[in-house]
């Protein structure tokens, strides 16, 4: 008992000295290395999805290694006076490794996404879409009205949504994102409310809690995140509530980001209890993300991420943990390989436990 | 110097933080789901006090104890494994073998689920022996519960929860790849991880074609006609029903997982891959 406590308390003293000694805050790694808020390069507040025109200057201009001169301007989204679209593509090819397990290499479309923003008046209403298109059929993610205040300090958001709870990572599979079932990948139909004012940022949703499917029952998600963005550090703290007929489940979590020099360090730790789950069994979890982005020369980002799951805090000895290294090679605009592995490490008696991923990614986004 | 110096101490601290990080669990008194053995949780294999009126507890108290001594595995009676892994999605709307006009577990409707007939007793209308053989009839108090969790819709909240978090695949057959089954065979069951998009379900994502072992011919293979749908109830289980009950022969099930159409989840998640299984059916004795 006495040793679960230690580790979670060194677990958190380690967190405030990796953030608090600079300062925090926190959002995937380009935010940080930028010292900017999610909003200021995607259409969506709380970041993911279409670009703003400034994000897409940004992902030609200075995220490649190479900028390709073209006689063409550079793309901005914009295809009228009032719709902008974009995209991201992910094809890869992966080795899955297990024990006692056959192993598995294939080439597979991941996800190809069109996003799309109707200015219906511009600055302060806009429509927007983001569809999935392949793999496999159309599958709507994300649709919404959004209307800003005039002075751009609060917004209301209404349809389905990604719901805001700390950092928003590209990698769906995420223990931080498992553990929630709050992802990209379980978007809700609710209303959300945002407060943006000098370095603080605040959003507050509430939803179906249903993950997009039908509703079974009254109960409704309540998702709130805080966050204050610094220049070189940022910290949050995020909470949700799903209060459904077979128990409610809820997730608190602090998250941060700091920048030294060329490394972009993201970091969040969260405990669930999903009382849904009966008998007192497998209902608390934590789980922990600790990532370094080291960019290594423009167009070079070596990842580095380190996670950590305790499935059920009830029990002792059943915790995972995950590595990562991950090599992001952007040598022209629109265009991004990625590369590397996932090491999964966990009980004994559990060969899923100990997969191993090998994978090279092409991303093409725009 | 003061980019290195931050790359030093940014380098110290990333490897300080990984060390104390916390390591992957030993697993000692666990099983393979993590949970404790002795206590009998979600998968454990003993009893855990009174049985209540959800399926965690059915299954930790009845099936995974009792029931699964014998259906477990390729050669469960009936195809039907009531292990914690598989006794969902072969129990919820998949039709009975012994009486293919009731569902194993009709959600809403105990007195019409044949596995509630089934440990209810010979007066309820069932084929065979009651559950579980040669054992003791279950209480009165453990069936109330089994009706109660039927009545109640048969839900399987954290399953659907857990189900959110894995990858789409396709979680066990019956028949099993390379088992053996006695003829006639009226129904083949695939089921997946997750719920699956019924529009997809046709011709040209699940095939059952009889098969020559004896050849490597590419055309050796001989369709047959087949009804596939998910069970009524529980989009998880998909169900192969041939046109005439499969005689004597050797068979294989394709479900295509990759290219424009491939079976999907509820997501548009594809299998990613084929994926095919073959059992022989032999004659009855």
């Amino acid at each position: 008992m006495i040793g679960r406590y230690s580790q979670f308390t060194l677990r958190g003293l380690l967190f405030v000295l990796c953030f608090a000694a600079y300062g925090v805050r926190a959002e995937p790694y380009l935010a940080v290395q930028l010292g900017l808020k999610c909003g200021q390069c995607h259409v969506n507040p709380t970041g993911g999805g279409l670009r703003t025109t400034f994000g897409d200057i940004f992902a030609q201009t200075v995220l490649p290694a190479q900028h390709l001169d073209t006689p063409l301007d550079n793309w901005t989204g914009q295809l009228g006076q009032y719709l902008r679209a974009g995209g991201d593509l992910r094809f890869d090819a992966s080795l899955t490794q297990a024990p006692n397990t056959r192993s598995v290499d294939q080439f597979a479309s991941e996800q190809t996404r069109v996003y799309m923003e109707a200015d219906l008046i511009p600055n302060r209403l806009l429509a927007y879409a983001d569809e999935q298109i392949a793999p496999g059929g159309a599958l709507n993610r994300e649709a919404y009205l959004l209307y800003w205040s005039a002075t751009h300090d609060w917004y209301l958001k209404a349809g389905q949504m990604y719901l805001p709870f700390g950092l928003r990572l590209q990698d769906q599979s995420a223990f931080i994102l498992t553990a929630t079932g709050i992802n990209m990948t379980t978007p809700d139909s609710g209303v959300e409310f945002g407060w943006e004012h000098g370095h603080w940022d605040a959003q507050l949703a509430v939803s179906n809690g249903t993950a997009g499917g039908a509703v079974n029952s009254n109960g409704k998600q309540t998702s709130t995140q805080l966050i204050y963005v610094e220049s070189v550090w940022r910290a949050g703290v995020a909470a949700n509530f799903n209060a459904q007929s077979g128990g409610a489940k809820s997730a608190y979590g602090i998250f941060g980001g700091l920048r030294t020099g060329p490394i972009s360090w993201l970091a969040q730790a969260e405990i669930t209890n999903d009382q849904s789950i009966p008998n007192g069994q497998g209902n608390k979890q934590l789980a922990t993300l600790l990532e370094a982005n080291w960019l290594i020369a423009r167009g070079n980002n070596l990842k580095i991420t380190q996670e950590f799951l305790n499935p059920n805090r009830a029990v002792r000895g059943a915790e995972e943990t995950r590595w990562s290294l991950v090599y992001e090679l952007t040598p022209i605009q629109f265009a991004q390989i990625r590369t590397g592995f996932r090491w999964n490490d966990g009980i004994p008696q559990n060969d899923a436990q100990h997969q191993r991923l090998y994978f090279v990614e092409l991303h093409g986004f725009f | 110097m003061q980019v290195g110096r931050y790359r030093f101490w940014g380098a110290l601290v990333l490897l300080g933080c990984a060390a104390a990080a916390g390591c992957a669990g030993n697993g000692q008194g666990l099983d393979q789901n993590g949970q404790p053995i002795s206590s009998g949780g979600t998968t454990g294999g003993t009893t855990n006090g009174p049985v209540t009126a959800d399926f965690q507890s059915i299954q930790a108290n009845v099936f995974t104890p009792i029931c699964s001594v014998c259906h477990i595995g390729a050669s469960a009676p009936e195809g039907l494994q009531l292990d914690a892994a598989h006794s969902y999605n072969l129990l919820v709307g998949v039709p009975s073998n012994e009486q293919p006009n009731l569902l194993r577990v009709k959600a809403g409707d105990p007195d019409n689920s044949y596995m509630v007939r089934k440990i209810e007793g010979p007066n309820f209308g069932i084929s065979g022996m009651q559950m579980p053989l040669g054992e003791k009839p279950l209480s009165q108090a453990t069936i109330n519960a089994i009706r109660q969790w039927v009545t109640n819709g048969a839900p399987n909240a954290p399953a659907a929860a857990a189900a959110a978090g894995q990858m789409f695949a396709v979680q066990t057959t019956a028949p099993l790849d390379q088992a053996t089954v006695k003829a006639p065979l009226a129904r083949i069951l695939v089921t997946f991880t997750q719920d699956v998009d019924a529009s997809l379900v046709n011709d040209t994502t699940v095939a059952l074609e009889r098969i020559d072992p004896t050849s490597t011919a590419t055309g050796s293979a001989q369709n047959m006609s087949a009804a596939a749908r998910l069970a009524p109830g529980n989009p998880a289980v998909l169900m192969i029903t041939p046109s005439a009950q499969l005689g004597p022969g050797v068979y294989r099930v394709m479900v295509r997982g990759a290219g424009g159409g491939a079976l999907a989840n509820m997501n548009a998640t594809p299998l990613g891959a084929n994926t095919s299984f073959e059992f022989t059916v032999e004659p009855a004795q």
